[in-house]
Parts: C-alpha cells; sequence; structure tokens
C-alpha cells in the first residue's frame, strides 16, 4: 500500500449507470431550458422581427464575447485560454444570482428573433419576403443615394443599435434575472458591468438595393479604403460566433487584401482603373461589374517626412493583454520604420491629456521607445481634450509638403468630456483644413465605439483600422505604413452611369455607409475618402443585362417616356459611364477621370478573370453570406472555398489563407448552409 | 449535411452551433455528455437521487449557458465547472436540510443509499472524500476521479495551479489521517 499512491483507486471508484427515465427528464428539461433561450417567434412578422432580430443578434454575439480580454500571444494562436478563468468566475457570479426560487424568466427581447430568423433562411420561400422587406426598409430608412458617408447620422441610427452605455443594455439584456434574484445580494455593479456589457457600437445599415438603371441610372458613392469590419469579423468568426450584420461592410473585407492591379506609370496621374465586365460565380444570368483602382506607389527615396502625433488611450479600460500591451507592440513596430528626420510626439489622455513626449526626431528612436515603454493604463477618457492637444503638437510641428498625421489609438468612447460626438465630428472637420489629417486605430472588445470610429476617420481624412492581433498591427502598420502614411489622392469620389439600352438593373456590393447624392459628385467641398501610396480599392456592380430572366423589377408601362437619358441612346453600345473625381493632397480644386465600359471589356468567363479578380469576388461572395444578402443565398460556402483556393496566388503574408480559414469556420458555424 | 454530422462534430463546434441557435447541435450535445456530467456529480455527492438532481440541474443550465462558451478551453473543462458549481449547491441544499450529518461519520447510511458493496476499500475512501471540505473534494475529484493534471482542474475550479495542488496536499494529509483512525478502530 505504501508503494503506490494510495489514492490512486479512486480512480476506478464506483459510478452507477444513470437511470434511463432520469437521463429522459434531465435531457428534456435541457432541451426545455434551452428553447426558452432561443423561443421560436412566428413567421409573418418578418420585418419587425428581422429588425430586432438584427440589433439583438448583435448585442447577443458580443455578450457571449465579454471578457475577451485575451493576451495578444494567445489571440495569435486563437487560443484564448487566459479569459477562461475569469469568465469562470463570471460565471459562478451569474449562477449566483439566478439561483432564485422562482425560475428566471427567459429575456424575451433578447432571444426570440435570432430563431426566426434562422427558420426564415432556412425555409425555402422566405428570400422573396426578405427581400421585400428588405427593399422596404431601405427606402424607408434612407430614400435612395443617401448621404450617409458625408454625415453618419448619429441622430437617427443611434436608439436602434446603439444602446446608451449603461442605461439601456442592462434593461435589454440583463433585468429579466437581475429581478429575480431576490435571495442573493446583487454582486458588485462596477465591476460586473465592466465585464459582462458589451458596448460596442456600430452602425447599423441596410444592404444595397437592386435599381432600375431607367429609373435610377446614376451611382455614386465615396471610396473606402478602410479594413476596420475584416478584422472584426475575423475575430467573431474565430472565437466562434457568426458576425452581427451591421458588422460586416463587404467593401472594407474585400479592401482588406492587397491586390496587383495594373497602376499608373508616372506621379501626376495619382491613379489608374482597370474596369472589367465577367460572369457573375451566383447568378448565370447576371454579370459583375468590376471597379479596380490601384494608387501610385511612392517609392522610398520620394517618401516626405513625417510628422506622427500618437494620441493614445490610456484610460482604465485600456489595461488588458489586447489593448494597452498590443498598442505598444504595434508602435513599436511602427517607430522602428521611420526615417531619421521623421519626428514622432505622444500625447495620452486619461483623466487629464497631456503631453508624454515632446516632438523628438526618428534618429533618436530610443527617447520614442522609452516613452511609449512607460505608458500605464488608468482613469477615465478625456477625449476631446486629448485631440486638442494633438492638434496642438502636429500644428506646431507642421511639415509643409510632408505627412502630417495624429494616430490614434483607442478601445472606445473617447469621448466622456463635455462634447457631444457631433461637436467632436466638427473639431475634426474644421481641423483637417489645416492639413493635419486623422487615423483611428480601434483595440480590443467590448466598448468599441465602430462608429464613431469611422465618422473620425473619415471626417480627419484619414484611415480607421481595427487591430486585433499582432500581425494585423503589422499588416496595418508597417506593411501598409506607405499607404496609410502617404496620401496620394483625397476626397476620391466615384460616379457610375449605366446605360439603360444595355443594363436593366444594377446593384452596388457594399459602400452603403459610403453612399452619396448624385449631386455632391461635383461638389468640391463634399468630403469623401483618400487614397494613399500603393492602395488598391475594389468596387464591384452586379448587373442584370437587357433582356435577362433574373431582372427582379418590372419594365414600367410608360417608362420610355420618363427618361431623360440622351447619352445612353447615343452610346448604346456602352454599358456604362465611369467617372471617378479625386483631388491632389494639397489641392482644392478636383480633377476627373472618365473611363467608358464597352464590349471590349467584357471577360468571357469568369474562370478567366485574372486570379486577384477572382479572389475579391470571392471575398464579395463571403461578406455578402455574411449579411445574408438575399443575392448569395443559394450560393454555398463550399463555391466560395473553390473560388478562393483556385484564385490564392502566391499570398506571400498568408493574408488569402487566413480567409479561407475563415470560410472554413463560417461554413461550420452556419451549419454549412 | 448541416443536420447530419451531429454524432460526430467535435464538442466545440457543436457547442458553438448551439450557441448560434441550432437545437438539433445542442441536443446532441447534452445527449453525449450526460453519463459524464452524471459520474462526476454522482462522485461529489455519493448519492443517486442527489446525482441525478444535479445532472438536471446542469443540463437546465447548460440550456442557457452554452452561448457563452467560447471555446477557449475544452468543451469539458468548461462542463466541469458547471458540475462543480451545481454539485456545491446541491450540497448546500442538503446541508440545510441536515442530509450532510450522513456525509460526515455515518458511513453506513451513505452506503446504503448508494453503493452495491458498502465494504469495498474504494467506497469507503469516497465516502472519505464527500466529507471534506468543499474545494479539496472538488480538487481530489477531479485529480484523482477524472485523472486531470493540476492544471487541467485549476481550469475547471477557476484557481491558480498551485492552489489546488495544496488543496489536493491538504486533502491527501486529513484523508491519510482518516484511514488510519479507522484502520485503528478496527
Amino acid at each position: 500500500m505504501s508503494e503506490k499512491d494510495p489514492f490512486d483507486m479512486l480512480r476506478g471508484g464506483p459510478a452507477p449507470r444513470p437511470r434511463e427515465g432520469a437521463r429522459e427528464r434531465a435531457l428534456d428539461a435541457a432541451l426545455r431550458s434551452y428553447d426558452e433561450n432561443y423561443s421560436t417567434a412566428p413567421q409573418g412578422t418578418a420585418k419587425p422581427a428581422r429588425h430586432t432580430g438584427r440589433t439583438t443578434r448583435f448585442w447577443r454575439g458580443f455578450m457571449q464575447t465579454r471578457l475577451s480580454a485575451t493576451p495578444a500571444i494567445a489571440t495569435l494562436v486563437a487560443l484564448p485560454v487566459a479569459g477562461f478563468a475569469a469568465w469562470q468566475l463570471l460565471g459562478e457570479t451569474r449562477f449566483g444570482f439566478e439561483r432564485a426560487d422562482v425560475p428566471a424568466p427567459s429575456p424575451i427581447v433578447e432571444t426570440e428573433a435570432p430563431r426566426a430568423r434562422q427558420e426564415q433562411a432556412a425555409s425555402g420561400q422566405a428570400p422573396a419576403e426578405t427581400r421585400v422587406a428588405e427593399e422596404g426598409e431601405a427606402s424607408r430608412s434612407f430614400p435612395p443615394q443617401d448621404q450617409m458617408a458625408a454625415q453618419p447620422n448619429f441622430a437617427t441610427r443611434q436608439p436602434d443599435v446603439v444602446a446608451a452605455p449603461s442605461a439601456a443594455t442592462p434593461r435589454l439584456m440583463r433585468s429579466p434575472t437581475m429581478a429575480e434574484s431576490k435571495l442573493m445580494p446583487l454582486p458588485a455593479p462596477e465591476p460586473m458591468a465592466g465585464a459582462e456589457e458589451n458596448r460596442d457600437r456600430l452602425q447599423s445599415f441596410d444592404t444595397n438595393p437592386v435599381r432600375a438603371a431607367l429609373e435610377n441610372p446614376v451611382s455614386t458613392f465615396s471610396i473606402d479604403v478602410d479594413t476596420a469590419s475584416y478584422a472584426f469579423v475575423r475575430r467573431s468568426l474565430k472565437e466562434g460566433i457568426l458576425p452581427g450584420a451591421d458588422s460586416v461592410r463587404v467593401e472594407e473585407m474585400i479592401n482588406y487584401f492587397p491586390y496587383d492591379w495594373p497602376g499608373p506609370q508616372a506621379v501626376d496621374t495619382p491613379f489608374n482603373s482597370t474596369i472589367s465586365i465577367m460572369p457573375t460565380p451566383w447568378n448565370e444570368h447576371t454579370r459583375l461589374m468590376h471597379v479596380a483602382i490601384k494608387g501610385y506607389d511612392v517609392q522610398p527615396a520620394q517618401k516626405p517626412a513625417a510628422n506622427l502625433v500618437f494620441l493614445i488611450d490610456t484610460s482604465g479600460s485600456m489595461n488588458a493583454a489586447d489593448k494597452l500591451p498590443l498598442l505598444k507592440s504595434a508602435f513599436w513596430m511602427l517607430v522602428n520604420q521611420l526615417a531619421d528626420t521623421d519626428t514622432v510626439s505622444i500625447v495620452t489622455y486619461a483623466g487629464s491629456a497631456g503631453t508624454v513626449l515632446e516632438p523628438t526626431k526618428g534618429s533618436d528612436k530610443r527617447k520614442i521607445l522609452e516613452a511609449l515603454d512607460r505608458l500605464d493604463a488608468g482613469g477615465r477618457t478625456a477625449g476631446e481634450e486629448g485631440i486638442r492637444e494633438a492638434y496642438r503638437l502636429a500644428e506646431q510641428n507642421f511639415v509643409k509638403g510632408g505627412v502630417n498625421r495624429i494616430m490614434l489609438a483607442t478601445d472606445g468612447d473617447f469621448n466622456v468630456g463635455p462634447s457631444s460626438d457631433e461637436e467632436l465630428k466638427k473639431l475634426v472637420e474644421d481641423k483637417r483644413r489645416s492639413g493635419v489629417m486623422l487615423s483611428v486605430f480601434g483595440f480590443g472588445r467590448g466598448n468599441l465605439n465602430d462608429q464613431l470610429m469611422q465618422t473620425i476617420a473619415q471626417n480627419g481624412n484619414g484611415t480607421a483600422a481595427y487591430i486585433d492581433t499582432l500581425a494585423e498591427a503589422e499588416k496595418v502598420l508597417v506593411e501598409e505604413a506607405g499607404s496609410t502614411l502617404f496620401p496620394i489622392a483625397k476626397d476620391v469620389k466615384i460616379q457610375v452611369e449605366f446605360n439603360p439600352q444595355k443594363v436593366s438593373e444594377y446593384r452596388l456590393i457594399g459602400y452603403e455607409t459610403r453612399a452619396l447624392k448624385r449631386e455632391d459628385f461635383n461638389n468640391d467641398r463634399v468630403d469623401a475618402g483618400e487614397i494613399g501610396s500603393g492602395h488598391s480599392v475594389t468596387a464591384i456592380y452586379e448587373i442584370t443585362p437587357k433582356g435577362s430572366p433574373a431582372q427582379v423589377i418590372d419594365d414600367l408601362r410608360y417608362g420610355e417616356a420618363g427618361t431623360n437619358n440622351a447619352a445612353g441612346i447615343a452610346n448604346a453600345d456602352e454599358y456604362a459611364f465611369v467617372k471617378i473625381r479625386y483631388k491632389l493632397p494639397d489641392e482644392d480644386v478636383s480633377k476627373l477621370i472618365t473611363t467608358p465600359v464597352t464590349a471590349a471589356n467584357e471577360i468571357a468567363s469568369f474562370d478567366q478573370a485574372s486570379a486577384d479578380q477572382r479572389f475579391s469576388v470571392a471575398v464579395a461572395a463571403f461578406g455578402q453570406k455574411l449579411r445574408r444578402t438575399d443575392a448569395t443565398a443559394g450560393f454555398d460556402y463550399d463555391r466560395i472555398m473553390q473560388i478562393a483556393t483556385a484564385a490564392r496566388g502566391s499570398d506571400p503574408f498568408g493574408y488569402r489563407a487566413e480567409f479561407l480559414s475563415l470560410v472554413r469556420l463560417a461554413s461550420a458555424l452556419d451549419g454549412g448552409r | 449535411m448541416a443536420t447530419a454530422d451531429e454524432d460526430i462534430a467535435p464538442d466545440g463546434l457543436l457547442a458553438a452551433r448551439a450557441g448560434n441557435g441550432d437545437r438539433a447541435a445542442f441536443a446532441a450535445l447534452v445527449e453525449r455528455h450526460y453519463d459524464f456530467i452524471h459520474r462526476i456529480a454522482y462522485r461529489l455527492t455519493g448519492r443517486r437521487a442527489d446525482a441525478e438532481d444535479v445532472a438536471q440541474d446542469v443540463c437546465v443550465r447548460l440550456g442557457r449557458a452554452v452561448a457563452g462558451y467560447r471555446g477557449g478551453a475544452a468543451f469539458t473543462t468548461w462542463l466541469y465547472a458547471i458540475v462543480l458549481n451545481a454539485a456545491r449547491d446541491q450540497m448546500r441544499r442538503n446541508a440545510r436540510e441536515s442530509v450532510k450529518a450522513e456525509a460526515y461519520g455515518v458511513q453506513a447510511l451513505v452506503s446504503a443509499g448508494a453503493a452495491e458493496e458498502p465494504d469495498d476499500a474504494t467506497e469507503a475512501l469516497w465516502a472519505a472524500v464527500r466529507a471534506l471540505p468543499d474545494k479539496q473534494r472538488e480538487a481530489v475529484t477531479l485529480v484523482y476521479g477524472e485523472g486531470l493534471s493540476h492544471a487541467q482542474a485549476a481550469d475547471a475550479m477557476a484557481v491558480a495551479e498551485p492552489t489546488v495542488s495544496w488543496h489536493v496536499h491538504e486533502a491527501k494529509k486529513r484523508l491519510k489521517a482518516l484511514m488510519r483512525a479507522r484502520a485503528g478502530e478496527v
């Protein structure tokens, strides 16, 4: 007995087989409890259900991922083990206050819709209904060709998605259980609230509808080189959750990947556009009009000096492994890329804004890195003060003809000061005229204000990116430092006029939040997106050729009389006429590039398109599937895999391989649909 | 293919699907793990009726909690944690009804409630284990009963690994003393 561990015999200890009756009762109880959480909503209430569905599905998705405070390295290997212990504690507490004698009723608001949605997706006749609802919603929430991009309207959409930080969310999500917890003392509200609520804010938007070329021949939008949405989607999928539709901006997913579009030869034409018409993989009766734009790649020798101000959120909430520590690593990599003549300043904001590092030359890297290293999290966020201080430093150190940019890093609502979001937006707009640009980098999750990030970056002539792993930090700040840092054209707008003689219907894939009014195209005062050195931007239209059986909108009986489209008739062979307007970085008057799209742009079969084109189409299809867009409902993940695999190319950084793994994950999570 | 693979799909995937509203995935998941849940529940409580109650309680909790499984740790580790919580609650309820008296000294009663061979040394040891304080009992059950490493047990108990080692150490000291005392009586 003394030789081996006497307690080893516990391993084989008795454990009688469970009795069949008990087993069945337990399984029944499990399903009842599950159904209470995922209760079935009656079908037919498509519109309201869809709406709530989208919102709450989104919330639920992120509620599940509270405490994704995982170390940067762990995130890299997609193994958030560290968060587990914390989760466990939470779980205990949560069970604690569910333990009232009265069983907690299921929070109906939260959960009935996702189920309804799933059924809708599964049932055969739903798509038509969904389409109707979708168009109805689209026309209700913003008239055709709305001005979403110029003023992302907080005021009107906010109540839908953006639960006010602590009042609305608990009411929606938590009070059913809280109300019943009579026996247990309530847990301390502060840490719980911080940990359990997810307060990511995203702007909600509807997918672009199909438009009849005869009625709306002109489509106008601002380009978008942001990539935040892809990183957001990736993080969600890696955590085993299908991302909410509002977090999926298809154009940002497409533009996340580097493409080798043919670029311009000389500096005086800042970019080149390649337009192709190719068959649609998900619909044999339609075509894709693929617009690929590539910016001029500034050679390192010609790079202008940079004056960078790091504006870093060091509020208490940044004290998580995937926030401040990741941020430090990210900026560390960037600083190592800088030339000796560049300058860096660091401003932090927490409690009160302060300059941590006065403008310092790139030749003194050590001093910059030490300042970065000393950053510590604590206190509340005072964003406006911080932004003002950052602009002051940037202006004080302004490099004429160089790059003057504030790089704002935050985990969320950096605007706790007295000012409203609207005032903050105005401030950024004002300062843009001084020539200082502002880019925003989002970190962490749970409190991320994606909506404000987008607005500030758009209005500050900068980009918004979401950084969730060290690899992403490297992509955004190091590999793409050229394009993020050195703009070659600003206020780039695209206007496409379709020829109703050739195209009966069209639909712009993505760019919903970047739509411009038709008249804004020629108005140089209207702000639009920037293109940086070597950037590529891709926009894809799905078009229905005249007479195709895929047409979904009936011809107008009196349609011909209503058309005033003389150009279309004069150039009957053209599909469309693409106009691109841009300004050089230091100019105020725009220039125009026009390209007619004719039969010469046609590619006979999808397989003949270039690998990059096919890959971008696969990403577009994937984004649309995640948004549950009707057009790709019958196009399964396997086909996306096939196209993307065949079009993977050399993929030196492994971005495309990662995309393939995301498609596999989504396919598994979505039950292979 | 979405509905056909429930029997072979890995736990983590089923849990993720269940969290996204897939009822069949959830049913398959609970079905697969019921025996596992029952076994630990029995080892912790030592009575068939309690084990069944705890197992059912765990199933109900799973219906609510599966959406919170995030794939970070192994599904079973996550499940251990839920069972431990549920069993602890059950023991507390029992204690309130002053049933715990049974679990202490009166080993005969415990055995009568459950075991086929009341005089078995293993069963006697288990009875002693059940008399340990909560954390020690859980640590011994996971480490010796389930064969988990101290690190895995630490994950399931949401404590640090050295804490598990310490609980195990304390538990062994107590159990040895108990067994010596009993051997002396016989």
